[in-house]
């Protein structure tokens, strides 16, 4: 990484260190205090929006661990994210586990169906393999609605609030600090597979999968693991999410979501840790912006066409996904990173 | 078994309706290498650009035909220009979600401009049914399945013996060689996207006069990404024949599975033909097979 | 760098807890006068919005044609706390938070599915809600959440006892094909056919499902043709059902089997949709139609000209004009509890105890059937008319018909 002038790496665990000066060490201090301190701050809405951020930058971080660093486009993200809801529910309604021992289920669950269907993806790639994501999708979701019997079919299923140690996590505090526990844990999960043995794999496999396998990466177990391991994330943010609605149902997992989430990482930026976190955040605040914003037009402007509040949400994302595309194709964390290193420069301008 | 003749009917019918929308698929492919994953937002804001045409101003057929064909050429152009010029020579990954994003942008679009979430276009096909032994097929299904053969001819000709077909398929093949040669490139990406968006635009009026103008188009524009990959990204015969396939399973599989398994295991056919296909013939039945080198 | 970069560096940290902290600054807001909120989801855009913005503009017009007209409730306004929850279950949970947030004193919502993502929140918190279109796991078992008009399963019930009583007319027991969208809509109804059709003396012969994307159904109506019904019901959306009609005319079915829709299809875009083929089909619907006498037509029929004309003809204005009435009724009911000048001592919990479980008989202006609680019922409205379609209009063929009260919670397939 890029490091403040003056500072040296004389031994490996200096260069491999994540929060390598003190100054940063103290930033990373002053942050967590601020993220925890946040649900004494806020109201019940915005901490339920707070918990929404956490959880999509749980499945982001799979989604980020799958594309960004493995290259295997996969746009069936919701459908994994459902397995996990479904299996986290199934488990704690009917057969009434505990918390932790359904959430890890639940992510196994869905690590494992996403290792199924991404056993395409040793033969072919890119277009071909999102296509079969996609087949992936409307077979988990046909299942789902199905399967009557186990996941309650189109009536959906209800969810019990979770309860660890004593503590209901009914509320929107209580699952604030639940989820943001469990998502500081992913990411630094995510930073040390991108900067160990896996993560270089990953890399390589993204780069030119037949260069790497040349070189002894064994593609099949690698890809297949990256599936398992995006997926399994994308299994806890099910239960997660499961735990914070309360009711699922097949409905809440829809195409759109999965797009939704390859819009994140990419306007966060591909490939990176922090990409899914700035996405997710941009994303989810600009959804709220457009809420808030489209009533208040409305009132000021009534000339405007019936369909100006339905259309505007969807037209704003697709039109920030391309222009992002076109004008920084690289996303928010490669603007964060110019910004470091220009501050970090300043008075000179390179 | 007179069940079977009628399953059969109406699926190689409705199968050549799917084989339209994959017409216009393969054509973008064939050309430049994109996938189109906005295929199915287009057909919707065609087919409501038709309802507009038809419906809301009143105008004549042919007039509103014309119109509508005018518009996909125009639309065609501007989606290539604007955010696919931009994007030339960028990994796959940015290829589709730019067309994600156009997809967004699409649907928002339609919300924006009709609010309506269902309507019917005045009927285009007489309305009498046509008897086949014991099974009966709507006209409207037989015309879209002719005007589909007809695209298919017009298409296989073009590509193979008009210049512009020929330097099409070059520049799938080669863009840097074309470029040599002193191929208008980004020509040929213009015409690809207008040509494959009247088709988009034919199959949309099509299936909005069999079954009116909903949400619905952009799901059927998803299945018709399964015929795509059974006959091959890059193969218009594929896709015409690869419909009526995935039309016969629908409705020949569903038809005797319905029974025996789940009520509703028709909608999951083409999806799970996808994921064989993947498994055992992942090019498709008269796809090429890309050969890569390091 | 010295001391130039101990000030960057402060700068930095300064302003990054600024920006931490205004979210504090945005939530905090202050109120003006005494009001009686309640909490609105509304599906106003997202692939609901043909049906969410008529909705939204019918409570809301009405609201204010309350609180304009007729002085609120006892010279107190009524303060419609609303949001667009996008048609999405993530949105919908979170706005309940929002709304207890708020103190409103109650929440309603349009769709089943909104309330079923609200309905665990809600019912967590003893904080009462209404939802206008519902369906059985909203109610069944029945807690905090109340449904305001007959769900898909009622819209059965009522049309087989219609169709028992009026049309049936051989000895022994009819038999029945069922076409289900493959959502709660038409699982609503295929629920209440299992519990109820022995009941009633109606025998199911074939159960059929679609997608709401379907081009064609001939193959699962021909086999529905081989099971020999005389009774074929679709419980699904106007461009299905119109598919189904079309088909069921070309493969010979119709005319000649009875025909019912349910009533999430029985609108003029059923009618537009299929032209001819829908000649002579039944339906069932909750509510009036425009141009009906009726006490709330006029005033209604004025605000929707003037505010929202678009919306004119359209059979969700009515129904949520009608919801409008009802809030204001639960509120009334409440307030008149615990006397106009100690407003500030209501609660969620004294509202649902006097506003909601106090209805009794209360007509929204004739629009729909009567409302009314009673124990272990969670539905308010429960009746539906029965229309026939004739020469291209829906022609009414009843007064209001109650469809009957099916307890799921009784049987242990229910929620499976």
């Amino acid at each position: 990484m890029d490091l403040p002038a003056g500072i040296r790496n004389f031994t490996y665990a200096q260069d491999m260190a994540i929060f390598r000066t003190r100054w940063q060490w103290v930033m990373l201090v002053v942050f967590i205090l601020a993220l925890f301190s946040a649900p004494l701050l806020l109201n019940n809405y915005w901490l339920g929006i707070a918990n929404l951020i956490g959880i999509s930058v749980i499945a982001a971080t799979g989604l980020n661990i799958l594309i960004g660093y493995c290259g295997q486009l996969s746009l069936g993200h919701a459908g994994f994210i459902a397995v996990g809801a479904y299996a986290y529910a199934i488990m704690v309604s009917r057969f009434e586990w505990p918390f932790l021992a359904a959430m890890v289920f639940a992510g196994v669950v869905a690590g494992l169906t996403g290792l199924l269907f991404g056993i395409p993806s040793v033969r072919v790639k890119g277009f071909y393999l999102a296509i079969s994501t996609i087949a992936a999708h409307f077979i988990i979701i046909w299942v789902i609605n199905q399967w009557s019997s186990l996941t309650g079919g189109y009536n959906g299923i209800g969810v019990p609030a979770a309860n660890l140690f004593g503590v209901s996590f009914a509320g929107q505090k209580n699952q604030f600090y639940l989820i943001f526990v469990i998502t500081v844990i992913v990411i630094f999960m995510a930073k040390n597979i991108a900067r160990t043995r896996l993560g270089r794999a990953f890399v390589a496999v993204r780069d030119n999968d037949l260069a790497a396998e040349v070189m002894g990466i064994n593609l099949f177990r690698y890809k297949l693991l990256a599936f398992f391991i995006g997926c399994f994330l994308a299994g806890i943010a099910g239960s997660l999410m499961a735990n914070w609605i309360g009711y699922l149902n097949a409905e809440n997992f829809t195409l759109n979501e999965s797009i939704l989430y390859i819009g994140m990482i990419i306007i966060g930026g591909l490939g990176t840790t922090i990409g899914p976190i700035l996405g997710v955040v941009f994303i989810r605040l600009l959804q709220e912006g457009v809420n808030s914003i489209s009533p208040l037009v409305e009132g000021w402007i009534p000339a405007l066409p019936s369909g100006f509040t339905a259309g505007l949400g969807p037209m704003v994302f697709g039109l920030v996904i391309v222009l992002f595309l076109i004008l920084e194709p690289r996303g928010l964390a490669h603007r964060w990173n110019l910004f470091k290193a220009s501050y970090r420069l300043w008075p000179f301008s390179y | 078994m007179s069940e079977l003749l009628q399953y059969v009917i109406t699926g190689v019918t409705v199968g050549m309706v799917y084989s339209l929308i994959a017409l216009s698929f393969v054509l973008i492919w064939k050309s430049s290498g994109v996938a189109n994953l906005a295929l199915g937002q287009m057909v919707l804001v065609f087919s409501w650009f038709t309802y507009g045409m038809l419906v809301q101003a009143g105008l004549p057929l042919w007039l509103g035909l014309g119109l509508v064909v005018l518009f996909s050429l125009g639309m065609g152009w501007l989606i290539e220009r604007a955010a696919l010029r931009p994007l030339i020579g960028q990994p796959i990954l940015s290829l589709i979600a730019v067309t994600l994003g156009l997809a967004f942008f699409i649907e928002g679009l339609v919300s924006f401009i009709w609010p309506r979430s269902v309507a019917a276009l005045p009927r285009i096909f007489p309305e009498d049914v046509i008897h086949i032994g014991t099974a009966v097929v709507s006209q409207e299904y037989l015309w879209a399945a002719g005007i589909s053969l007809m695209l298919f001819a017009v298409l296989s000709f073009y590509f193979k013996y008009s210049r512009m077909g020929i330097a099409m398929r070059a520049t799938a093949d080669d863009q840097l060689a074309v470029q040599a040669c002193g191929v208008p490139v980004t020509r040929i990406f213009s015409r690809s996207w207008m040509f494959a968006a009247v088709l988009a635009a034919v199959g949309g009026v099509l299936m909005a006069s069999i079954g009116g103008i909903t949400h619905g188009l952009v799901e059927t524009g998803l299945k018709s990404f399964s015929v795509v990959i059974l006959g091959g990204l890059n193969s218009f015969l594929g896709a015409i024949l690869a419909g009526p396939i995935i039309g016969l399973a629908e409705n020949v599989g569903g038809g005797y599975l319905t029974p025996l398994t789940w009520p509703g295991v028709k909608e999951v056919i083409p999806f799970i033909i996808i994921v064989i296909v993947m498994f055992v013939k992942p090019y498709g039945l008269f796809g090429e097979e890309r050969i890569e080198r390091i | 760098m010295g001391s130039t970069g101990k000030l960057k560096k402060l700068s930095l940290v300064l302003a990054s807890l600024l920006i931490l902290v205004t979210p504090l600054l945005v939530s905090g807001c202050g109120q003006a006068e005494a009001s009686l909120k309640v909490g609105l989801s509304i599906p106003f855009t997202g692939p609901a919005a043909e049906k969410g913005r008529p909705m939204g503009d019918g409570v809301l017009d009405c609201i204010k044609y309350i609180n304009e007209e007729m002085g609120g409730i006892e010279g107190i306004p009524i303060e419609a706390v609303w949001r667009d929850t996008q048609y999405d279950s993530a949105r919908a949970a979170n706005f309940v938070n929002e709304f207890m947030d708020k103190g409103c004193l109650f929440f309603t919502t349009c769709a089943s599915k909104e309330m079923a993502a609200s309905m665990e929140i809600a019912n967590r918190n003893d904080f009462p809600g209404f939802t206008v279109f519902s369906s059985p796991v909203c109610i069944h078992p029945p807690e905090h959440i109340y449904a305001q008009m007959p769900d898909y399963g009622d819209s059965w019930a009522a049309f087989a006892k219609y169709y028992m009583e009026n049309i049936w007319e051989g000895a022994g027991k009819p038999r029945m094909a069922l076409h289900l969208l493959n959502n709660p809509t038409g699982s609503g109804a295929s629920d209440a056919a299992r519990a109820l059709a022995d009941e009633l003396g109606i025998e199911i012969v074939a159960t059929e499902e679609h997608a709401a994307t379907t081009l064609s159904e001939i193959e699962s109506l021909s086999r529905i043709k081989a099971a020999n019904p005389d009774v074929l019901f679709i419980s699904s959306t106007p461009q299905p059902t119109s598919i189904i009609l079309k088909n069921a005319r070309e493969l010979g079915i119709t005319p000649g089997v009875t025909v019912g829709c349910g009533h999430a299809s029985f609108t003029q875009a059923l009618i537009d949709l299929s032209g001819n083929a829908a000649e002579g089909v039944y339906g069932v619907f909750p509510t009036v139609n425009w141009g009906d006498d009726v006490e709330a037509m006029e005033k209604m029929t004025e605000y929707c000209l003037e505010y929202h004309p678009d919306d004119y003809g359209n059979m969700d204005y009515i129904t949520c004009w009608a919801e409008g009435l009802v809030i204001a009724e639960i509120l009334r009911l409440a307030v008149e509890h615990v006397g106009v000048d100690n407003i500030d001592q209501l609660t969620p919990q004294i509202v649902e105890e006097y506003g909601f479980k106090g209805l009794d008989n209360f007509d929204p202006g004739g629009l729909h059937g009567p409302v009314s609680y009673s124990a272990g019922d969670n539905r308010l409205a429960k009746a539906v008319r029965v229309f026939q379609v004739n020469g291209g209009e829906m022609v009414p063929q009843t007064g209001w018909v109650n469809a009957p009260a099916i307890l799921y919670e009784d049987f242990d397939w229910f929620g499976q």
